[in-house]
């Protein structure tokens, strides 16, 4: 054997070795120790001050799934709170990109707990998937965050695009919206071409003038409306009755094992929305570490948003109108076949006891 | 040249075997180094020329050093001129390289492309070295942010190639065995191969979903969807590198008095090896090409999930720098290969 086939061996070895180590070093080194000492990076709790009571009996673990989604969530994974307010317990945060990796996560029993749009979450809890899980807290009621941008020309109504291209990510919230939008002016989805299509592919749709309005929410959102306008809104729908929002939901098993930790982790949302409406500059630097954007970026979006206390969900949404809410959905997804059909009743589909007893201390 | 000689009666084998020793004696660096140029061949002839002359005389040694000086000489010219086209050839490689990165930064300075679609060279870079340091979030603000999505660049490809480790890595320990089962067993055989053409044939994207509802969506059905990638080709070549054996050299073991053990493992595996290595380096290529697929659902930290990830957030020139690191990865890793092959397997292509 030579020197260099030696040399080559022990390479390869070493990079076998580097391989299978390779879950230990790389998530170890990663960002996280410079929290440390510049700031606080993304999920260091060791700087974190708990913005409620410290509960250190909780010793439960949890798996949380987490969405890029501007809202009260990402503030309380970055500032490290659910760490800090229940030191003893084994929290995991887990990334996924939309809704329904989530729901695949929650059918796979890989999550705990985890934040999901109404469309996903009402998807779950209706046949056949009818994932044992309930709806626990509300992250954002979905406003100009989510609207219907239209090519420069091609109308500034909704009935002006009948027999256009509207594009959409099917049975997203925006979907609903749209469908809810066309009926209020009593039209079909029939009156439009209405097609499929990712936030990502649309921008190229959209710069060769393959479509003619869109749906659909940030990043794409903005760079659409650099040529487009905006026409309608989810704001405008939630107005008429059919509002969608980025909800949190968790398995029935967790919430009837540790009530503790509801109350604890409902409390630390209650402060995160507050921080939001009270402080947002605050709160955009810790979503723009998350989302890796600018705080600039980031505050304009919050404006798309309606964040709510647990006081303000308790009254409006926890006392009968999220089952009814989650119920139409329901009737929407069974006409774009996401279901088979709706549940009997959504009302154990929802949990609002921490709610309330947040809101009421 | 030999096999026709060997044909002819004893005494010529005899003498050519003379002759090779002559020749051996006569250019030994030449010989050693396997070269046997038309100059050697002469000298050979030459040196061991009549029937009878199995030592060469002592009066040829002015002519051998010539022979020998001559024969060093072609050895040296194809050497430089092996070396000379190999650089050749890197240079035409590194030409294509310099002729495309050129060709791209003239269409982003031109403009004539919007830079989301096409982000500059210059962009990318950027955004591959950002990935791999810390920034302040934003200019004048104190936070520090480290890498993207919380994760630096080489802790995702890390996560990545450990994910192709192990799915590639039981993919080799199990390979072997199953496709020398299933090439020397004959109902084996029979009984799976067609399945195993079924699985080779299935898109990862198709079943991820199943074996997220069957694994969790943790790293256990990432390992087991490159797991199934891997898996196939390392069996099949395999098999085609056991069935490929000439059986004259089977029977000529076995004639010799080889029980069916030291068949197969002196004769039956590295003969096959060369297949099976050449089977691995297919497998490690076509897991990388999955392993954006395993990682589409939570794969980060992953090269692939990072890939897709700021595909979806519009953040493209961070998708170029991570199809680059995926691709450039690959390459490397398939050169280790090919090298490590060469080393265990000395006798691929010669044999």
């Amino acid at each position: 054997m030579t020197r260099s086939t030696r040399m080559t061996l022990a390479g390869g070895a070493a990079a076998l070795a580097l391989a299978l180590a390779g879950c230990g070093a790389g998530q170890a080194e990663a960002p996280e120790p410079a929290g440390g000492d510049s700031g606080n990076a993304s999920g260091d709790a060791g700087g974190a001050e708990c913005p409620v009571e410290v509960d250190e009996e909780i010793d439960t673990s949890v798996r949380i799934a987490f969405q890029p989604i501007p809202n009260g969530d990402l503030v309380v994974k970055d500032l490290g709170w659910l760490e800090a307010c229940m030191p003893n317990a084994s929290i995991e945060w887990i990334q996924f990109a939309s809704g329904g990796e989530v729901i695949q996560a929650f059918g796979s029993n890989s999550v705990d707990l985890g934040l999901v749009g109404s469309s996903p979450a009402t998807k779950a809890a209706s046949p056949p998937v009818s994932v044992d899980m309930q709806v626990i807290w509300i992250h954002d009621v979905i406003g100009e965050a989510e609207s219907l941008v239209v090519q420069e020309g091609a109308g500034e109504t909704l009935a002006d695009l009948a027999g256009k291209r509207v594009a959409v990510p099917f049975a997203s919230t925006a979907h609903y919206s749209l469908l809810a939008a066309l009926e209020r002016e009593g039209m079909t989805a029939q009156d439009i071409e209405l097609i499929n299509m990712a936030p990502d592919a649309m921008l190229a749709a959209w710069g060769r003038g393959e479509i003619d309005a869109a749906w659909v929410w940030a990043p794409t959102l903005p760079r659409l409306q650099e040529t487009g306008t905006i026409i309608l809104s989810a704001a405008e729908t939630a107005e008429a009755g059919a509002p969608t929002f980025d909800l949190a939901a968790a398995t029935t098993e967790f919430i009837e094992a540790n009530p503790e930790f509801m109350q604890t982790w409902t409390a630390v949302q209650d402060a995160a929305v507050q921080l939001v409406q009270d402080d947002p500059e605050a709160a955009a630097e810790s979503i723009a570490v998350e989302l890796g954007i600018t705080p600039d970026e980031v505050l304009p979006q919050l404006e798309g948003y309606v964040y709510l206390t647990a006081a303000e969900q308790a009254e409006q949404y926890f006392d009968g109108q999220m089952a009814q809410a989650l119920a139409d959905t329901a009737d929407f997804l069974v006409t774009q076949n996401e279901i088979d059909e709706v549940a009997e009743s959504y009302e154990g589909a929802v949990f609002s006891d921490a709610i309330r007893q947040v809101a009421g201390q | 040249m030999r096999t026709r000689e060997d044909s002819v009666h004893p005494g010529r084998v005899i003498r050519e075997q003379a002759r090779r020793g002559a020749r051996s004696l006569d250019s030994p660096t030449a010989y050693e180094r396997g070269h046997r140029g038309p100059a050697g061949r002469t000298t050979v002839s030459e040196a061991g020329g009549g029937d009878s002359a199995a030592v060469p005389p002592a009066g040829h040694a002015p002519q051998q050093d010539d022979d020998l000086g001559q024969t060093l000489k072609v050895a040296e010219d194809h050497r430089r001129s092996t070396r000379r086209g190999r650089t050749r050839r890197r240079m035409l490689q590194a030409g294509v390289l310099v002729v495309v990165v050129a060709l791209w930064w003239l269409v982003t300075a031109l403009e004539l492309v919007p830079p989301l679609y096409l982000p500059s060279p210059g962009a990318v870079w950027e955004a591959f070295v950002r990935a791999n340091t810390c920034y302040p979030l934003a200019e004048g603000s104190d936070r520090i942010i480290c890498g993207e999505q919380g994760y630096y660049l080489w802790g995702h490809l890390l996560a990545s190639l450990q994910r192709i480790g192990i799915g590639v890595g039981v993919a080799i320990l199990l390979g072997p065995v199953v496709g020398y089962l299933l090439a020397t067993v004959e109902w084996m055989g029979t009984a799976f191969e067609p399945y195993l053409n079924f699985l080779r044939s299935l898109p990862p994207l198709g079943y991820i979903g199943l074996l997220i509802i069957w694994f969790g969506i943790g790293d256990l059905s990432k390992n087991w969807l490159l797991f199934l990638a891997a898996f196939p080709p390392v069996v099949i070549a395999t098999i085609n590198g056991i069935r490929g054996i000439r059986e004259d050299r089977i029977h000529a073991a076995q004639s010799m008095g080889a029980n069916r053990w030291q068949v197969s493992t002196q004769v039956v595996l590295p003969s096959a090896l060369p297949e099976v290595i050449g089977g691995i380096r297919i497998a490690t290529g076509f897991a990388w090409t999955t392993v954006v697929a395993a990682e589409l659902n939570a794969g980060i930290p992953g090269i692939g999930g990072l890939a897709y990830v700021s595909g979806q957030q519009l953040k493209t020139a961070l998708t170029i720098a991570c199809i680059i690191v995926i691709g450039l990865a690959a390459v490397a890793l398939d050169a280790l290969i090919k090298r490590l092959g060469g080393i265990l397997v000395p006798w691929y292509g010669k044999a």
